[in-house]
């Protein structure tokens, strides 16, 4: 099956001295969107909204319900950053008080929920964690999703928020023609750019 | 009162993460959930912590939740009358 | 298509397939109420695996390759590799494949992996307040691809695992990968293994959200009051169904298939399941394109007990036309085992149709009245040749997978 790259994102905070939250923040008041949401999610599910965002802001057709768009995520440390907060609210038995809204982070998934939630995304889900950026594998592992006979379209991205990196790559990769096509190479390319 | 009132819209507003909103925005009695703000069943799980973190007071059934957070005013009726902290 | 050609469990109830599945058939359950157990501060009940029988099951594994592996400290493993290795060796004995051979693919799923090795110092804790900086990693075995790299290492694949981390659907979604992997020609073997262990962060968040039962779980029961927690490790190996050679080892009869998968999301609340079941629903939806309800002989549910998931799949199955067909779950038996439930669910439920049987659900005795499904109380009888696995997690995550008995 041919594929193509229909549109890309490529989100970096651009140097360690920046606060995360406040990077994220920074883009978030660029968009203009009102989202309040937005401010309860953890690192990793910001970095993931704020690309689907810029993707889709100018999709006519957005946020009509639609299930033939699957949403799946790639990084390495899975939700790691979000585990660590939420460890800090039960370390000490004698100031234990477990936050159900820093667990309910602890799960690399959550992100592509975000998304799908915004966007009323029914289609597909997932999210694979690999010990660094593969781009082979993010092309096998989008080409197969394709299998599932619903599936027009595939929003994927590597999202790493750990240990003072921040990035997201996102793509939009569907059936359709358009000028670049889905390959290894294109996606290290545009990685790498 | 008005004064535990203050104080419980700057902490909600700070555990629920509620960026854009000011003390003042919060009406005393406007509801919590619902078409109010907007608050979900994490938040009410996360407001059950915060009486027991802030006030010693220990929820066991979510379910009480839903008499208690209806309005600011109301939770901190509850909270006047049961605290332990 | 894809075909079962062997399969492990180790949980509470045993550490092979046979002592898992004769367990469940008779009746019986791993739940038992733990106290001041892994420093958790209140009590809670879980099904929980011997690690005692576990370390020494390990220690008596001859392995021949493990000795010449200077990258694997077979001391430093964890409960989690451990269990997933003597699982994967257990299953092989059936299957009987060479695990190091090029054209096998691991796939690992896990929700949480060692995440109970992710303790801090006081200094390292008063660091994140002061600045929101993060955790510097020291213990690489908290990394969840390091765990799968290892336990491919200890078998000599040379092949990077695929690892999936989809909350509690990751055992389904594994094995959509696995159906993936092999049809589209890629490999000739998927060997599938979902595996979680408890810790005080996992129950403790759990318990915040409200979502542990004091008492043993009522899937599907009126005033069911949540769920129980899990240990398992499982796995399934899998050969591509068109270059097997017709079940050639498995025997033509009574081999089971991977027919079909889908993963659907409710687009709804990261927690909270939809309240018209819709990503469930669409996920059967998406299945019974290859079959009609009447063939299918049973359903398992992801069933959990919680007052919202068992609703929530209520509607599913009703929406997708199947109120009349057997629903069961297994969570009284092994509570829930998160990212490895929708491996070792899978197998049960194949032995059980492979035994021509319906298995009841412990727990279950008077359906709720917002439940219009037909819940197994009892063990039953089928002819039947296909059943459903469900299963839905946090993220709106939903899957349903399709086995079907080829005779």
């Amino acid at each position: 099956m041919n594929l193509y790259i229909k549109t890309y994102r490529h989100l970096i905070n651009p140097s360690p001295m920046i606060d995360g939250k406040e990077y994220l923040t920074s883009v978030y008041r660029s968009l203009g969107i009102d989202y309040p949401k937005f401010f309860k999610m953890d690192n990793l599910s910001k970095l993931g909204f704020l690309a689907s965002e810029l993707i889709f802001k100018d999709d006519p057709s957005r946020f009509v319900p639609r299930e033939d768009l699957a949403v799946i995520g790639f990084n390495r440390s899975a939700s790691l950053e979000a585990d660590t907060a939420y460890q800090a609210t039960i370390q000490d038995n004698k100031n234990y008080f477990p936050s159900p809204a820093a667990f309910v982070y602890t799960l690399p998934n959550i992100v592509t929920g975000e998304i799908a939630i915004r966007n009323k995304f029914y289609g597909e889900t997932s999210f694979y964690i690999s010990e660094q950026f593969d781009a082979e594998q993010i092309f096998r592992t989008v080409n197969h999703a394709f299998q599932d006979k619903k599936t027009r379209s595939v929003l994927a991205a590597w999202i790493e928020s750990f240990d003072g990196t921040q990035e997201v790559f996102m793509m939009l990769v569907e059936t359709e023609t358009s000028e670049i096509p889905f390959s290894i190479k294109q996606i290290n390319k545009i990685m790498n750019n | 009162m008005d004064e535990l009132i203050l104080k419980l819209k700057g902490e909600i507003i700070e555990v629920l993460n509620l960026e854009d909103l000011q003390p003042e925005d919060i009406a005393d009695d406007a509801p919590l959930f619902g078409e109010g703000l907007g608050l979900d069943s994490i938040d009410a799980l996360e407001l059950i912590v915060l009486l027991e973190k802030n006030y010693g007071i220990k929820l066991t059934d979510p379910a009480q939740g839903r008499e208690i957070f209806q309005s600011i005013r109301v939770l901190a009726d509850y909270i006047q009358a049961n605290r332990k902290k | 298509m894809i075909v079962r050609i062997g399969d492990n469990i180790i949980s509470a109830l045993g550490f092979t397939t046979d002592e898992n599945y004769s367990a469940v058939k008779s009746g019986r359950s791993g739940l038992r109420l733990y106290d001041s157990c892994m420093d958790a501060p209140e009590p809670f009940i879980a099904s929980l695996i011997d690690k005692e029988r576990l370390n020494d099951e390990f220690s008596r594994t001859d392995f021949p390759s493990f000795q010449n592996l200077e990258s694997l400290n077979l001391e430093s493993l964890t409960v989690l590799e451990k269990a997933s290795i003597l699982s994967v060796l257990s299953a092989n004995k059936e299957a009987q494949i060479d695990l190091a051979n090029p054209r096998v693919l691991f796939i690992f799923s896990s929700t949480k992996g060692n995440v109970e090795q992710l303790t801090m110092n006081n200094e390292q804790l008063t660091m994140r307040e002061d600045k929101n900086c993060s955790l510097s990693i020291v213990n690489y075995s908290l990394y969840l691809w390091q765990s799968a790299q290892l336990i491919v290492n200890y078998f000599k694949n040379p092949n990077t695992p695929i690892l999936v981390s989809n909350a509690c659907i990751s055992g389904a979604c594994a094995q959509i990968a696995a159906m993936r992997e092999l049809e589209s020609g890629a490999y000739d073997y998927a060997v599938v293994i979902g595996a979680d262990m408890l810790s005080k962060f996992i129950i403790s968040g759990f318990q915040s959200f409200k979502a542990l039962s004091p008492e043993p779980c009522r899937p599907f029961n009126a005033n069911r009051t949540g769920l129980n927690l899990g240990e398992a490790a499982a796995t399934i190996i899998y050969a591509n169904g068109a270059s097997y050679g017709g079940g050639l080892r498995v025997g033509a009869r009574n081999a089971m298939t991977l027919v079909g998968g889908a993963i659907r999301n409710d687009a709804n609340h990261i927690s909270g399941p939809s309240r018209t079941g819709e990503g469930s629903y669409r996920a059967l939806r998406s299945i019974l394109q290859d079959v009609t309800p009447d063939e299918i002989a049973f359903i398992n549910a992801h069933g959990t007990a919680t007052p919202y998931n068992d609703n929530m799949e209520a509607i599913a199955i009703a929406r997708a036309g199947m109120d009349a067909v057997p629903v069961n779950s297994l969570k009284g038996c092994f509570g829930h085992t998160l990212g490895a439930a929708g491996v070792l669910e899978s197998i049960v439920s194949m032995h059980a149709l492979l035994d021509d049987t319906i298995l009841p659900t412990r727990g279950f005795e008077n359906k709720a009245d917002d439940c219009s499904l037909t819940i197994v109380n009892q063990m039953m009888p089928t002819k039947k040749s296909y059943f459903i696995k469900m299963l839905s997690g946090f993220g709106g995550c939903n899957a349903a997978l399709l086995f079907n008995k080829t005779e």
